[in-house]
């Protein structure tokens, strides 16, 4: 059964980034000034783009472009005028914990180095936010006070979002439909705990008046698509696998940024689980008449009870599709090792609580505590929903300036869960996760900074045109013996 | 990385005695710096989010 789960995942967030002393805020010459100002140990502007491959499908065909918006169309005819190379507006670093800091769609993103623990990976997203606000002050300091802002979040509240993805390396001998049919109800209704809370609606939904489940929820079109800037799916069907040919990468785009800990470790470890259950043929399959639609209908209710049309024309409530997913891996999981033991408990005691006592979840669910902050500040300040205060509090929950941001206010007074020591994200900052190829990846940016010609997940090149390729190291095995091999040739310390 | 490690147990344990379910523990719940919170919240802009605009990502 462990041999099922996903042997590596990641997480990649675009940042929202504002420059407050400017009439207009550029995004372009922002990030790119920021990703300028990190001081993160890194390799700078050697990113391949050569491997990059994101219009071959899942499917089995290939797209010959990508679609996004006409506005989106405008501002790209307007970046073609600026005096910029498209690597010049990347600005790509490769850091020596083995993540990527590069701006993408104008947006600072980090992403983490692949991990095969979960708390490894929890923590190399937190690490993100700390090297993130890191370049966030050193910009600060240059322009001689706080005027840029950093928000780990996933919209403008007027139709505009960027993403944060979770990526899980997946067997291809899984068939796809598999995945598919079992997997959509679980992506569906995930956001009751991963949900990282939304006031009010956006785009062409029937409105809505007070605090959502997700942020990304409004904006999920389709089931299965491999465009990512419009008609968003539940299952993103790009395959670029960065691994060899036996896997895919299942690259889900229709989650949120979550600034609890505990909730991305609950969202990570709960699909980790799911994919497992696929694969080894013990998902429940709840196949749902109408999931596009039901994604915002969930997103609408914060008690879970939203009642979903299955296609057997039975209905089910997004908490009971939870309990079967989190049933099947008690059954399979339970026991196996302290993590899955974490996921599982964690898992069923947050579906008891939303159920039976969702007060509870304030201070670990992003949605329930933004539900229990801006409530009491309603009150406090005689306010509905509609008030556009709330939209602002909404977007500070999110700030990473620990000055300003709500998240950060909550942190400093012990309000919300913390999963980590001060200690082990300073380790995530600086170190790459042990037992992965991003082991390699970072010490390499560590130790051989100026040989570096071009890298990617999957390999580098050196500047004498030696090649070190990763594409295989997909276990700690294969890792460990890759290092024993090369142990002569690379000194790492 | 582990998170049910008996060190970090213990430490949890030494925080919040009162909790005793085995899971993440709760930080308490007298919540004494929530003026402290309702001051930063007052101080955010009620219009903020109006000038916070973004380009569409991924």
């Amino acid at each position: 059964m462990i041999e099922d789960l996903p042997p590596l995942m990641g997480i990649e967030t675009e940042y929202g980034i504002i420059r407050e002393n400017a009439e207009d805020s550029d995004p372009v010459e922002e990030s790119m000034a920021l990703l300028k100002a990190s001081d993160a140990l890194s390799v700078f502007g050697a990113w391949s783009y050569r491997f990059e491959n994101s219009h071959q499908d899942l499917r089995g065909f290939r797209v010959r472009s990508l679609a996004q918006d006409e506005e989106e169309d405008e501002f790209c005819e307007q970046d073609r005028e600026r005096p910029y190379s498209y690597h010049d507006m990347k600005c790509d670093r490769t850091l020596s914990n083995g993540a990527r800091f590069y701006n993408d769609h104008t947006h600072p993103e980090y992403s983490t180095p692949e991990c095969n623990d979960l708390f490894q990976l929890v923590a190399h997203d937190i690490a993100g936010e700390h090297i993130v606000a890191r370049a966030a002050e050193l910009r600060n300091k240059a322009l001689g006070g706080p005027h840029v802002q950093l928000f780990k979040n996933n919209t403008d509240y007027v139709g505009h979002s960027y993403g944060t993805h979770d990526n899980y390396m997946v067997a291809r001998d899984v068939p796809f439909e598999s995945i598919v049919s079992a997997l959509v109800s679980f992506l569906v209704t995930r956001q009751l705990y991963a949900g990282s809370g939304k006031v009010g609606y956006e785009g062409r939904n029937e409105s809505f008046s007070g605090l959502q489940l997700a942020q990304r929820s409004d904006f999920i079109e389709s089931i299965l698509s491999i465009e990512t800037m419009t008609q968003r799916p539940i299952i993103n069907t790009r395959d670029e696998s960065h691994a060899g040919k036996e896997f895919r990468r299942l690259h889900l785009i229709l989650g949120d940024a979550n600034m609890s800990a505990y909730a991305t470790a609950l969202k990570v470890g709960a699909t980790r689980l799911a994919l497992g259950l696929v694969a080894a043929g013990e998902a429940p399959v709840l196949e749902l008449e109408d999931p596009v639609a039901d994604v915002k209908k969930i997103s609408r209710d914060l008690t879970g009870r939203a009642s979903l049309r299955l296609k057997s024309g039975k209905t089910i409530t997004a908490l009971e599709v939870q309990e079967a997913f989190c049933e099947a891996a008690q059954r399979c999981y339970a026991g196996k090792s302290e993590e899955l033991n974490w996921v599982v408990s964690e898992w069923a005691r947050t579906l008891s609580e939303l159920k039976h006592a969702p007060e509870k979840l304030a201070d670990r669910i992003d949605w329930a505590i933004k539900a229990d902050l801006f409530q009491g500040f309603m009150e406090e300040e005689s306010l509905d929903w509609d008030d556009p205060w709330l939209k602002s509090l909404d977007l500070e929950y999110h700030n990473l300036d620990p000055e300003r941001g709500l998240y950060r206010g909550l942190e400093q007074e012990g309000r919300v869960l913390s999963l980590f020591k001060e200690s082990e994200i300073s380790e995530a900052v600086d170190n790459p996760p042990q037992g992965t190829r991003a082991w390699i990846r970072g010490n390499m940016v560590r130790y051989y900074t100026n040989d570096i010609q071009s890298i990617h997940w999957t390999g580098m090149k050196l500047k004498d045109d030696s090649v070190i390729d990763l594409t295989e190291l997909t276990d700690p095995d294969a890792v460990e013996q890759w290092m024993n091999s090369n142990k002569e040739q690379w000194i790492w310390k | 990385m582990e998170m049910n490690d008996p060190k970090r147990k213990e430490e949890r344990r030494e925080a919040e005695p009162d909790q005793g379910d085995g899971g993440p523990s709760s930080p308490k719940t007298e919540r004494p710096g929530r003026d402290s919170i309702l001051k930063r919240m007052k101080r955010v802009d009620p219009k903020q989010s109006e000038r916070y605009k973004q380009r569409t990502g991924q």
